[in-house]
């Protein structure tokens, strides 16, 4: 019983975590089960996961070194508009077929590696803070992507890109494999790396890890670099699975990516968290999320429900933590 | 030599706004004209008002998104209250909403001190909580003209000095009464109240303001209910001025007003910033909103202008800063 008490107490916000997942399993098995665990109803989940869960991966990584990424979304949006626009032959310099979808993604992810650079040198080079930054990058991203559309929605694009939102392994879809083995990647790079050891420290205390020479600004590039990257495969992701592209798409993902990273048990003051924690509390919002959609919530009561969970989720990590302190001191005095 | 310093930013930019203005004016001569100016104070005046809270809770430190979900809620309750109760007075529709805004915004302050969490996240989870609150429990029907209480279209439609031109009779709005008052009060509490000193203190140094005898939690309290009364304030001016009440508007408009506060010159960690500068700010914004037809672009190129004007003031300001700090040993990152 001790082990177990210790087991629970060791991690305690990942263990309140699975209790509120399994607690939301076994609440939607009640009143919606047929629907909720039919085969067809964990198919779609594991198609929307993949979207959401990288730009959840990405403010993960801006949160873990004390800051806020607000551009990842409308950086994404960018990003699948310049995708589409060379997917359906406007920007596609005279390539076809496969070599035109290599093209599109190449562009992709080099326009996220611009973007998250962008934001990485903003910040690191003139110590803005991140938020403010992030708000002005996510308005210039956004006006780039007004700009180029004028708010149309870009659609025409070749059908063969659809299948990267579509094909299956073994049952399950192939996005959410690359988003189980990026986060898995992830997890890994940053609890066993020295990397992962000197972004921690960075994130904990930024002049105690630029006094322990640790090169500050390039970290702060680095995690930009990789939010960047990431928008740019939520961009795909969101451009195969919807067929066109348009500014505005999926902007009440900021709330939720927020919410994820909190009861994942991201710190928001920087350098505590883990990405265990991120990939339960993805699913547990997927789960939630679903529920919603079929109890047909209007997006009024949503919006009810995601705000009271977020202002609910920090006041009892509050009381959590007070009372973890207190059990942490026990064995000192 | 430091005020002169901050003056000087000001003086920038009156004359960027300036030289804009001449340009746009000899692109077309149609620009000037004092419909122009009366029309700019009149589709400004709403966010004028709001933008003055949110700087107090600025330069205080923190940061406030919810103040338009706030505004929503006041108004839209106050509307349907004098609907219930077939009242038909403005000081009624005034007093209300002010009061009910103000109690919102004594929620935010005490969520802000009570979880010592960033009071972006707080106040995220907060816009989302009031305008669901809002929308599932009091209503969300939309009320077109005609339905409203007469006293507010008449507000609305009220202009001092009012003249006749060939187009029609033009006048100056009557809202701007409340911004002058609202200026007035807001730049008397700052700069003629120990309260205004304890504000800039708090912004500086938490730590310093408590140790000199101010007491954090009563000037916090003190500007985020400052804050959400101007957004009651600021709630039935729109509501009087587009004569119609929408459960959906104003809200997701708030990073807007924080861009314009920005970049009139306000420090998003706090303890600088001034009332004239934030209206500059938000004067930049709607400039911009309404004179890029006349160069002869599409509004859709607005966000990347302001977007580019955020980028860059936020990247000078900040690397002055930086500057400075690095020439005292100060390393905040």
């Amino acid at each position: 019983m001790d082990r177990m008490k210790k087991f629970i107490l060791d991690d305690i916000n990942f263990s309140i975590l699975i209790g509120l997942t399994i607690c939301a399993i076994v609440l939607s098995g009640i009143f919606i089960g047929d629907k909720m665990f039919s085969i067809a109803n964990i198919q779609a989940m594991a198609y929307q996961i993949p979207e959401f869960g990288f730009l959840c991966l990405a403010m993960m990584l801006s949160n873990l070194i004390g800051g806020i990424d607000l551009s990842i979304i409308s950086g994404a949006n960018a990003i699948s508009i310049f995708t589409a626009y060379v997917l359906n032959g406007q920007w596609s310099f005279g390539t076809t077929g496969i070599v035109r979808i290599i093209l599109a993604i190449v562009v992709a992810i080099l326009a996220g590696i611009c973007f998250g650079l962008f934001n990485g040198f903003l910040i690191s080079r003139t110590s803005a803070p991140s938020l403010i930054a992030t708000l002005g990058t996510m308005t210039l991203y956004r006006g780039i992507g007004m700009a180029l559309t004028g708010g149309r929605s870009i659609g025409n694009i070749i059908p063969e890109f659809s299948y990267i939102g579509k094909a299956r392994l073994l049952g399950i879809p192939i996005i959410f494999w690359i988003f189980i083995i990026v986060a898995l990647l992830l997890g890994f790079v940053l609890s066993k790396t020295t990397y992962g050891r000197k972004l921690y420290l960075y994130g904990g205390n930024p002049v105690a890890s630029r006094f322990s020479a640790i090169h500050n600004e390039r970290m702060c590039r680095s995690v930009f670099l990789l939010t960047g990257v990431f928008a740019a495969i939520a961009g795909i992701i969101v451009l195969s699975r919807v067929n066109s592209a348009k500014v505005g798409y999926g902007e009440s993902y900021l709330l939720q990516t927020m919410i994820v990273c909190v009861i994942g048990g991201i710190h928001p003051n920087g350098g505590r968290g883990t990405v265990k924690g991120v990939l339960m509390a993805i699913i547990l919002m997927q789960i939630m999320s679903s529920a919603f959609t079929i109890m047909s919530l209007s997006p009024y009561t949503k919006k009810l429900i995601w705000g009271a969970m977020l202002i609910l989720v920090l006041g009892m990590n509050y009381f959590i933590n007070k009372m973890y302190a207190k059990y942490r001191n026990k064995g000192r005095y | 030599m430091k005020i002169k310093i901050k003056d000087r930013y000001q003086t920038i930019l009156l004359i960027i706004i300036l030289t804009y203005s001449l340009f746009v004016g000899l692109v077309n001569p149609a620009f000037f004209s004092v419909e122009t100016l009366f029309d700019l104070i009149r589709t400004s005046s709403t966010s004028l008002i709001v933008v003055i809270g949110l700087l107090l809770v600025m330069i205080s430190g923190g940061i406030d998104v919810s103040f338009m979900a706030v505004a929503l809620f006041g108004s839209y309750t106050t509307i349907k209250i004098m609907f219930a109760l077939g009242i038909n007075s403005l000081i009624f529709a005034f007093g209300v909403s002010i009061l009910i805004a103000g109690l919102l915004g004594l929620i935010n302050a005490l969520l802000v001190n009570w979880l010592k969490l960033p009071p972006f996240i707080i106040t995220l989870g907060t816009q989302s909580l009031f305008h669901g609150i809002m929308t599932t429990f009091i209503g969300d029907k939309s009320f077109g003209a005609g339905v409203l209480p007469s006293c507010l279209n008449s507000f609305g439609q009220a202009t001092i000095f009012s003249f006749q031109t060939k187009d029609g009779k033009f006048g100056l709005t009557v809202s701007i009464i409340p911004i002058l008052l609202v200026g007035l009060i807001t730049w008397f509490i700052l700069y003629r109240t120990m309260l205004g000193r304890g504000i800039i203190a708090l912004g500086n140094s938490e730590e310093a303001a408590r140790r000199i005898g101010f007491n954090p939690f009563l000037i916090r309290l003190f500007v985020y209910t400052y804050s959400g009364m101007l957004s009651g304030l600021m709630g039935i001016i729109y509501v009087t001025q587009v004569n119609a009440l929408y459960p959906n508007k104003l809200v997701g408009e708030e990073l807007m007003i924080v861009a314009a506060a920005v970049i009139g010159g306000t420090k998003i960690t706090g303890g600088q910033g001034k009332i004239f500068g934030a209206i500059l700010g938000v004067l930049i914004i709607y400039l911009l909103n309404s004179t890029l037809i006349l160069i002869g672009l599409s509004s859709s190129w607005n966000d990347l202008f302001v977007g580019a004007i955020l980028v860059i003031s936020i990247a000078v300001s900040s690397y002055q800063e930086r500057i400075k700090n690095r020439k005292n040993m100060i390393f905040t990152e």
